[in-house]
């Protein structure tokens, strides 16, 4: 059994202003205010459609894709509020990973899949880009697994729970110190949720760590820090075992009693 | 005051197994009437281009020799080979590929990538649609209007490329979009969640992805241009030349003959060259297109094995 200690937190990564958003005029996230905390896991909980994919999502503007949504307020990444005018989203996504709910690894070979980041983003060849692939995939815990047939096989050929690892694999290996995760688990067995979430432990050592989960075990399991949002806002947030003892909300006791959700 | 029966307490448990017998045998019926008729107007439609392939094979088949194929025709084309033909025909294919293949996939790109936004471009996909519905016989005229004499490039190798590269493109260019648009939006995210800009993930992730499906709508395309006649009419074909076979820059500017052109005129003059010959010229085009879409095939299925 895992457990997450409680550090005290060094210095916030990502700290939202009022971030809201919304698709089409319906609100989706209304006005939110919470910090992550670099070195920490972070777990965002709540019932389906309550926003907590949205927060995650604005957090490293993957919601610009969807063509009717608005997003306001101010999120600061390192101090930096990335929806100013003239930030540079390639900059934002090297420096914030993200690892979606279901596994897409590039239908390329195991070495193309994680090389490809680093290629492109830092001109990295031969020997160099081969020990940043091999390292990515040690700190996904899946070198030993595919290090035989790396230029072999196909991403695509893996199972679920190794293709979910090649995915945060292929994340690690651009170098970025913030990494979300939108429920990376919820389409994976029992033991490769087992991996992904001592993976994940493991991650929070050196990263600042955001994950999306419906599991309310996992986010216990797993996370030093808790939010969790009901119909688009932020109940409530703060440490895990704060939280999940003494919870200071009727709507959040409610639902990690199960009376909700 | 009696009161009806309700529906449920006339239908008595036993009597539901009646209902669904009755229901049982109006399906079976309908099933086989359905197969019947779907089963017979498919085996008819097979049945029907086999015989079409029958009858060339039959009427075809004892004239191919290594000499048919190989040597020009001789005594006035009653007699001999049809190679400058197959040779017209492969250097007509070859330009058009290598022309009409990277354009196409570059409109593909761009009607994939900004169709849906922008009013112009939902009329430029309407008009490609269009074209590739426009019979050949109009590319061909304006090959003749517009290279052959606007250009002053004569009927010529390279009017023909253009004019052919012209009749290719709409199916290149909907097939190149329908391909991109089969690419799972979780890929792109991917991509872009990496880091990647707009371009790059198309470049590095979408189009690997599209390219079987690209290619096989670029080869299918290129296959029925080989097989007409009427878009190099008036812009390439020549019935037969007594130019020496030597290929150089001056073959750009010069006629070629071709498969479907000389089929088309051979049949026009009747009496000059004798039917088996035609219908060996028709055996060799459909292996040659046949051949084309195998080898469509097989990247498909070369690509589908290396992805998974």
């Amino acid at each position: 059994m895992m457990t997450a200690a409680v550090a005290t937190p060094a210095k916030t990564a990502i700290r939202t202003e009022g971030l809201s958003v919304s698709y089409n005029g319906k609100p989706a996230l209304k006005s939110v205010n919470i910090e992550f905390y670099e070195n920490t896991v972070t777990a965002l909980i709540g019932p389906s459609g309550c926003g907590k994919s949205t927060l995650l999502r604005a957090l490293n503007r993957m919601n610009d894709r969807i063509p009717d949504a608005v997003t306001q307020g101010k999120v600061f990444v390192n101090g930096i509020n990335i929806y100013d005018r003239g930030v540079n989203l390639t900059r934002l996504r090297r420096e914030v990973g993200m690892v979606f709910q279901k596994p897409n690894p590039f239908p390329m070979t195991i070495f193309e899949n994680v090389a490809l980041g680093p290629r492109l983003h830092y001109g990295l060849r031969g020997r160099a880009l081969e020990e940043v692939v091999e390292d990515a995939l040690r700190k996904a815990a899946l070198w030993d697994e595919v290090k035989d047939d790396l230029k072999k096989k196909s991403g695509l050929a893996l199972s679920g729970g190794q293709q979910q690892r090649l995915c945060i694999a292929r994340m690690l290996a651009v170098q970025p110190r913030i990494l979300l995760m939108d429920e990376p688990c919820s389409a994976l067995d029992p033991i490769s949720t087992q991996k992904i979430e001592e993976l994940i432990v493991e991650l929070g050592k050196q990263y600042t760590v955001i994950v999306v989960t419906h599991n309310l075990q996992q986010a216990a399991r797993i996370s030093q820090y808790t939010g969790f949002l009901m119909y688009g806002e932020l109940i409530e947030w703060g440490e895990t075992r704060q939280l999940f003892e003494r919870p200071q909300r009727q709507e959040t006791e409610d639902y990690i009693r199960g009376r909700f959700g | 005051m009696e009161v009806q029966a309700t529906y449920l307490e006339r239908v008595r448990a036993g009597e539901w197994e009646a209902l669904a017998a009755r229901r049982d045998k109006a399906r079976l019926r309908k099933n086989a009437l359905s197969s019947a008729l779907f089963g017979g107007v498919g085996a008819f439609t097979i049945l029907l281009v086999f015989l079409l392939l029958a009858v060339i094979v039959y009427k075809g088949a004892p004239t191919i020799s290594w000499e048919f194929l190989s040597q020009p025709p001789k005594e006035g084309m009653s007699a001999g080979g049809i190679w400058p033909m197959i040779r017209g025909s492969l250097l007509l294919m070859l330009g058009t590929f290598l022309l009409a293949t990277p354009i196409g996939i570059f409109g593909g790109v761009c009607l994939a990538e900004y169709g849906e936004r922008s009013r112009i471009m939902r009329l430029m996909h309407a008009s490609v649609a269009a074209l590739a519905g426009t019979p050949p016989i109009v590319y061909g005229l304006f090959g003749l209007a517009i290279f052959v004499l606007k250009f002053k490039l004569g009927v010529s190798l390279l009017s023909g490329w253009l004019t052919l590269t012209l009749f290719s493109l709409p199916v290149i260019v909907l097939t190149t979009e329908s391909a991109l648009k089969t690419v799972p939006s979780a890929l792109i995210d991917g991509g872009l969640a990496l880091g990647l800009s707009r371009w790059q993930t198309l470049w590095r992730i979408a189009l690997p992805y599209a390219m079987p499906g690209i290619m096989t709508g670029v080869i299918l395309s290129l296959g029925r241009a080989a097989g007409e006649a009427t878009p190099v009419l008036f812009t390439a074909s020549i019935y037969y030349s007594t130019a020496q076979l030597t290929l150089g820059w001056e073959t750009l500017r010069q006629p070629v003959a071709n498969l479907p052109y000389y089929l088309a005129e051979g049949y026009r003059q009747p009496g000059v060259v004798p039917d088996h010959l035609i219908w060996g010229a028709c055996l060799t085009l459909i292996v040659l297109v046949l051949l084309m879409n195998a080898a469509a095939i097989l990247i498909r299925t070369c690509a589908r094995r290396r992805y998974l």
